[in-house]
């Protein structure tokens, strides 16, 4: 600790500033209008230095870990000087430090005395600014252009003087003018909210100091950081992992994703060198995206509690070459960025897991799975009204771990959005929900096995709907660790087990009818561990609760299950017998 | 003549029993919980309070309880072996959940497993749809079926829900009907008789938790009720339910659910009724035990209800943040904040030099370093001991010799860490607490939109009285009240609440298809039955009963509902035409917003049936019977870098008069210490509360 800091004046600080944080996330949530804000929390709340560097930043979802450095990055180099008491700055441009256009960045200065001390930010997704398919998730836009209003760094208040003409461009270039508008107003009433709480730190502290302590919290997180990286073994360590398509439709191949992580004393790189070049469809996350997923895998073996600032990011590295599939050129659309995403995930836990076998489960299960259905339907006066159905189901459970099962349907630690009830689903849209249930067979066989994969089965109940589905894993499995197996990949079928059955691929735009039914498997996780070394006592007990079924036991764990229990003597046959082959 | 009544409040360390005469001459008791049969301990504690007082069973009026049994039972797993019966296409509804980690950035993390075991989860063909269309007969061959199996697997208790049951009960309570005649003597739950609420992970999970807990606490109820009449106690055991009102102890039995926040709940609901007897306007509660401090707020005499929680999770600040870390139940509960900071909670220095306050606590065993009981941590407790606010010798109560010195030597040692005085590392600690349980303050404050300057803060538990000045200053709070018996407040509060009776029935209907009629047939049945109940409880004279029917209504697009009370039954047309507009004040009111042109739906109806007992559920004023009294002297006390040490006067409440006294005071008692700061004064209200108030300019 630094001479003349007291650290309980540190922590108080520390305390102070992540409460103010939450107390803004607070605020969003009472003004905002749109709904999905308020379940997802799709929003995160910063503190930064003058300079633009984070001091502080609330509960953290994984995809805005290092989403605010950047954007704030973008919008004082186009400010230089010109940043004065009064202003915000929005914008909403990936290539100007932003992430994608839904995500529009805010950032007010706080001035003490004619001084810059602080700069507020607040980043909000917003559900539509425009573009060809409402709520800008399509796979297949191959431009920016496509995606809706891009918002270059510009200011939104001057002075304390609303921008009229830029609210007028917003409120123009989005279908659902009244919720937008709404949630733009509720943004900057939560920065003003958050201004004033500062204000009362600062005058707390008093300047000095203010300014001594963000330094030395910053220092305390590197230094934090750097002990909990030294306690980690030292190594150089790949993982390969592969995307089915580049979700512009029929044309292109699977794309290869290639981690290197380097983890020598206290600092760690990431390097996607080796990556494929960037594609044409709108999955392609930029850097900064990038970043944020590959640091929320890093954060799961390091100290959960070390604060999310720019000390941290003084020992982690990221690097993606220009071009390549997750740092793609300028004009690429990246709207539909989410699914890979989740992939650089697990592709960084893919590198990690070799570096630290003991603590890194097999491949999370799920196809990142989101679908929007779509149409008018007939209310009860008769009338044709609009519907829009959207849920996500990005994971279906854990994979297994170095010391157990991966739990079925556990939730996933970075990565945190509810399911939608099949009640209000039914009641809300002319959907019927025909099963929602684990898929037997499916978990990656292993000594300890990856939960299972996960059927959603819809009914159209309106005469015809579009219907567009992102996904993926219908090629390339979640994959198993030290001999573990792959879970199941996904499956979608239109009418499954009728005459007219159609086996669909991973992303789509396409009507459906009266009356169809489509069939999503989602698949399994990973294994961890050769599925010969199990327990058998443990397939036994997957073949009681019917998640494994006999003849699956004895194919991929070598393990005879009867009415009575495990037949230890022909047990050790089939495994005697498969391991010979 | 029978004119005392008994509260008993079980906590998961303590077990707490207060007992008060028609005066307001009140007695009480703290012992160890005996968790093995919780029962044992009450057994215990009001047998060795009626030894000292010479007060006799038969002179117990009214007995209340608040108990952690049912929440405890899911947290030990020691409920009934249960199964659970749904919709073809949907077993594993429990275990899918709805897919929230409550705690990012941690691999371990696993939610906790179902109840009722997949292999005890069993489909059966039927369906209804989102409308209540008969889309299929529940199927009862293969009920038949299922019936034999849950024979042969020797099942202790039934779950039922099926898809859209909570629309059209009818397959689910013919299931139930072909279930009990094959089965008859096992216990069987069904969703439509407890929550018939939208969301089916939701209801199910609520519907298994009580067929889990509802064995375990049955038997406890019976075996509670033998003790008591071995002591001659007949008055009826009523216990305190999660909303803040009581139920008659074998109705509570059988759907335990509705009292999972027992102990919370009650110390919520007694500050409430204080609130509204002496006249305080909006509170904020704070209730700060050894592990966990808690916060709660009163507007215009209001709890602040959330229509569900959790149970077997960890410490939440309260309805609105991230969910999924226990099994949902969902039943209307006060809505309260949690945050891991208590007198217990160990002070820790980390790698880089940091210094935090908890979330671990050294509980009661082995507690703070100074009860000598083999603590080597220091906690929060030690560092207010350091600071002179707590009575060196022993807590006045208790018979506990306290180990100053080994106190003082750890925390000599941590400041050496943090080349820190003692005195400043003590205070820092009760410092970086303070910070800790202010964001369970301002999440129901500030976070709401309520500027806590307007409330006054009612302390409680057993250290909610050292801390509270410090926080109101730091809130801009201006008035502290310390009830009586603040340290076992839950046992005293749920005294003061009324009979309720909860109903909810599914009514799932945008609010512009509906007509007062629809409402009405929805909801007669159950109108009718809370009024059976009450007229059965006693509560004879229509002026006794108190029936409201209340709407969960929300926005189309909404998440979360908010529930509106009508202002009658049978609903007029001008009722319903008034709920746009009353809606949408609520809602402004709650969220800071209205939104005018956006549809509203109703998602259930719910009744509240209260029963209005003749005499004041609130004595005029208390008065602790059998105090022991502290000295009256001096002890120094620090107040901070800039107050410093001051020589405080010491004296016991029954010294404080109306006339305010300036501090630094501290008032030591049986169960709770008051700390008044320089700045504040204290005195004593007719109802026998300390009233702290501040006498400086609010800070900054």
């Amino acid at each position: 600790m630094t001479d003349n800091i007291n650290p309980i004046r540190l922590e108080l600080l520390s305390n102070a500033l992540a409460s103010m944080c939450d107390n803004m996330l607070g605020l969003v949530v009472r003004t905002a209008r749109s709904t999905n804000i308020k379940n997802t929390m799709d929003f995160a709340a910063t503190v930064c230095d003058p300079q633009g560097q984070l001091v502080a930043q609330g509960v953290a979802l994984p995809a805005q870990l290092g989403a605010m450095t950047p954007a704030l990055k973008g919008c004082l180099a186009w400010v230089g000087d010109d940043f004065n008491e009064g202003d915000i700055i929005a914008s909403n441009d990936p290539y100007a430090g932003a992430s994608h256009l839904n995500d529009v960045f805010m950032f007010k200065p706080v001035f003490v005395a004619g001084e810059r001390v602080a700069i507020l930010g607040l980043i909000l997704h917003h559900t539509d600014l425009g573009g060809r398919v409402p709520g800008g998730n399509a796979t297949d836009s191959t431009e920016i252009f496509q995606e809706g209003l891009r918002i270059p760094p510009c200011k939104i208040y001057e002075k304390g003087r609303p921008n009229v003409a830029l609210f007028r461009v917003i409120e123009h270039n989005t279908r659902v003018p009244h919720r937008v508008m709404g949630d733009i107003k509720a943004q900057i009433a939560t920065l003003d909210g958050g201004e004033v709480e500062l204000r009362t730190i600062i005058s707390e502290f008093g300047v000095a100091n203010y300014k001594a302590y963000t330094t030395e919290l910053l220092n305390y997180t590197e230094r934090l950081a750097r002990a909990n990286i030294a306690a980690l073994p030292d190594g150089v360590v790949e993982f390969t992992d592969w995307n089915d398509d580049d979700g512009a439709g029929p044309g292109a191949g699977p794309v290869k994703l290639h981690v290197t992580i380097t983890k020598r004393g206290e600092e760690f790189t990431l390097d996607f060198t080796g990556t494929d070049p960037a594609g044409r469809g709108a999955l392609q996350p930029n850097l900064h995206f990038t970043t944020s997923c590959a640091c929320a895998a890093l954060r799961t073996v390091i100290d959960p509690d070390i604060p999310n600032n720019a000390g941290f990011f003084r020992v982690v590295k990221v690097i993606a070459p220009e071009g390549c599939f997750l740092n793609p050129r300028f004009p690429a659309a990246t709207g539909a960025r989410g699914q890979v995403g989740f992939r650089i995930r697990n592709l960084v836990f893919g590198a990690l897991a070799q570096l630290l076998p003991d603590r890194i489960p097999a491949c999370t299960g799920g196809s990142e799975f989101g679908i929007v259905f779509a149409g008018y339907e007939l209310n009860e006066k008769k009338e044709r009204k609009p519907f829009l159905h959207l849920e996500y189901h990005n994971t279906t459970g854990q994979g297994g771990g170095p010391v157990s099962d991966g739990q079925d349907a556990g939730p996933y630690c970075i990565g945190n959005l509810a399911n939608v009830p099949v009640e209000i689903v039914e009641a809300e849209s002319p959907l019927r929900v025909e099963q929602y249930a684990f898929l037997p067979d499916t978990g990656g066989a292993g000594k300890y096995r990856g939960g299972l994969g996960i059927v959603r089965q819809y009914r159209l109940l309106n005469e015809e709907a579009t219907v567009q589905l992102r996904s993926d894993r219908h090629l390339h499995p979640c994959w198993g660790l030290h001999g573990g197996q792959p879970g199941a990949v996904a499956r979608s079928t239109l009418n499954p087990e009728t005459d007219h059955a159609e086996k669909l691929p991973s992303k789509f735009v396409r009507k459906m009818k009266e009356g169809d039914v489509f069939r999503a498997e989602m698949p399994g996780s990973g294994g961890y561990g050769h599925p010969f070394e199990r327990d058998p006592e443990a397939v036994r007990r997957d073949v009681l609760q019917g998640k494994v079924t006999p003849a699956h036991a004895r194919a991929a764990y070598g393990v005879a299950v009867t009415d009575k229990g495990v037949d230890l003597a022909e047990t050790k046959k089939l495994r005697a017998a498969q391991s010979a082959r | 003549m029978k004119s005392y009544r008994l509260g008993i409040d079980i906590g998961g360390t303590f077990t707490d029993v207060v007992l008060i005469g028609a005066g307001g001459e009140l007695y009480s008791k703290k012992i160890l919980s005996t968790p093995r049969d919780y029962s044992l301990a009450i057994e215990q504690g009001v047998g060795e309070l009626m030894a000292e007082t010479g007060i006799t069973g038969a002179q117990v009026a009214e007995l209340v309880h608040g108990t952690t049994v049912a929440t405890n039972t899911i947290i030990e797993r020691r409920g009934a072996k249960v199964a659970l019966v749904t919709t073809r296409g949907f077993r594993d509804v429990l275990a899918l959940g709805r897919f929230r980690a409550p705690r990012l950035y941690d691999l371990t993390y696993r939610k906790p497993e179902p109840l009722a075991e997949r292999r005890l989860c069993f489909e059966v063909t039927e369906r209804v749809d989102a409308e209540g269309n008969m889309l299929q007969q529940v199927d009862e061959a293969e009920l038949a079926t299922i019936a034999e199996a849950l024979k042969t697997e020797k099942v202790e208790a039934i779950a039922l829900c099926f898809i859209n049951s909570c629309i059209n009960p009818d397959n689910e309570l013919a299931a139930v009907r072909v279930l009990a005649s094959k089965l008859p003597g096992v216990s069987i739950s069904a969703s439509t008789q407890l929550v018939p609420q939208i969301g089916e992970y939701e209801r199910t999970s609520t519907t298994v938790v009580n067929a889990y807990i509802r064995p375990v606490v049955e038997k406890y109820v019976e075996s509670l009720i033998s003790r008591l009449s071995r002591m001659n106690i007949t008055a009826p055991l009523m216990i305190m339910q999660s909303s803040g009102g009581i139920l008659p102890g074998e109705v509570a039995a059988r759907t335990p659910i509705f009292i999972i926040e027992s102990g919370p709940a009650a110390g919520a609901l007694g500050a409430q009724r204080l609130a509204a007897h002496v006249n305080l306007g909006d509170i904020i509660v704070f209730d700060m035990g050894g592990t966990t401090a808690k916060a709660s707020i009163v507007r215009n005499n209001q709890l602040a209800l959330a229509p569900e929680t959790e149970v077997g999770g960890g410490a939440a600040l309260g309805a609105r943040m991230i969910k999924g870390g226990g099994y949902a139940v969902q039943v209307p509960t006060i809505d309260i904040a949690e945050v891991g900071a208590g007198g217990g909670s160990i002070a820790n220095i980390d790698v880089a030099g940091g210094i935090h306050v908890g979330p671990r606590s050294a509980g009661a065993e082995p507690g703070p370093i100074c009860y000598n009981r083999g603590g080597t941590q220091p906690t929060v407790t030690d560092a207010n001991l350091l600071l002179g606010y707590l009575n060196p010798d022993a807590l006045v109560g208790g018979d506990l010799k306290l180990a100053y010195d080994k106190a003082e030597a750890a925390m000599t040692d941590m400041g050496a860490k943090l080349k820190l005085s003692v005195t400043d590392t003590a205070y820092g600690i009760h410092l970086i607490a303070n910070a800790n349980m202010m964001r369970a303050l301002k999440a129901v404050t500030s976070e709401g939109g309520h500027d806590p300057a307007k409330f006054s803060l009612v302390a409680i538990g057993g250290n909610g009285a050292v801390h509270a000045a410090n926080l109101a200053e730091a809130l801009n709070v201006r008035r502290i009240i310390v009830p009586p018996v603040a340290g076992l407040f839950s046992a005293l509060g749920m005294l003061f609440a009324d009979v309720e009776h909860q109903m909810i029935t599914a009514f799932y209907r945008r609010l512009e298809s509906v007509r007062a009629g629809d409402i009405n047939a929805a909801a007669k049945s159950l109108m009718e039955e809370a009024h059976r109940m009450l007229i059965t409880e006693g509560y004879t004279a229509e002026a006794q009963r108190n029936v409201v029917l209340h709407a969960d209504i929300k926005y189309f697009a909404q998440s979360g509902a908010l529930t509106m009370p009508f202002a009658g039954f049978p609903v007029t047309a001008a009722m319903l035409a008034n709920v746009a507009k009353a809606y949408g004040d609520l809602h402004e009111q709650t969220f800071g917003y209205r939104s005018d042109t956006e549809p509203l739906q109703f998602v259930s109806l719910k009744i509240v049936g209260r029963g209005l007992s003749g005499t004041p559920r609130i004595p005029a004023r208390v008065e602790r019977a059998q105090e022991r009294i502290a000295k009256e002297g001096t002890r120094r006390a620090y107040f901070g870098p800039e107050l410093g040490w001051r020589e405080t006067r010491l004296m016991p409440r029954k010294a404080l008069g109306a006339k305010p006294v300036a501090g630094p005071l501290i008032v030591e008692e049986y169960d709770v210490t008051t700390v008044v700061r320089p700045g504040w004064s204290a005195r004593v209200d007719d109802w026998n509360n300390i009233i702290c108030e501040r006498t400086e300019q609010a800070r900054s």
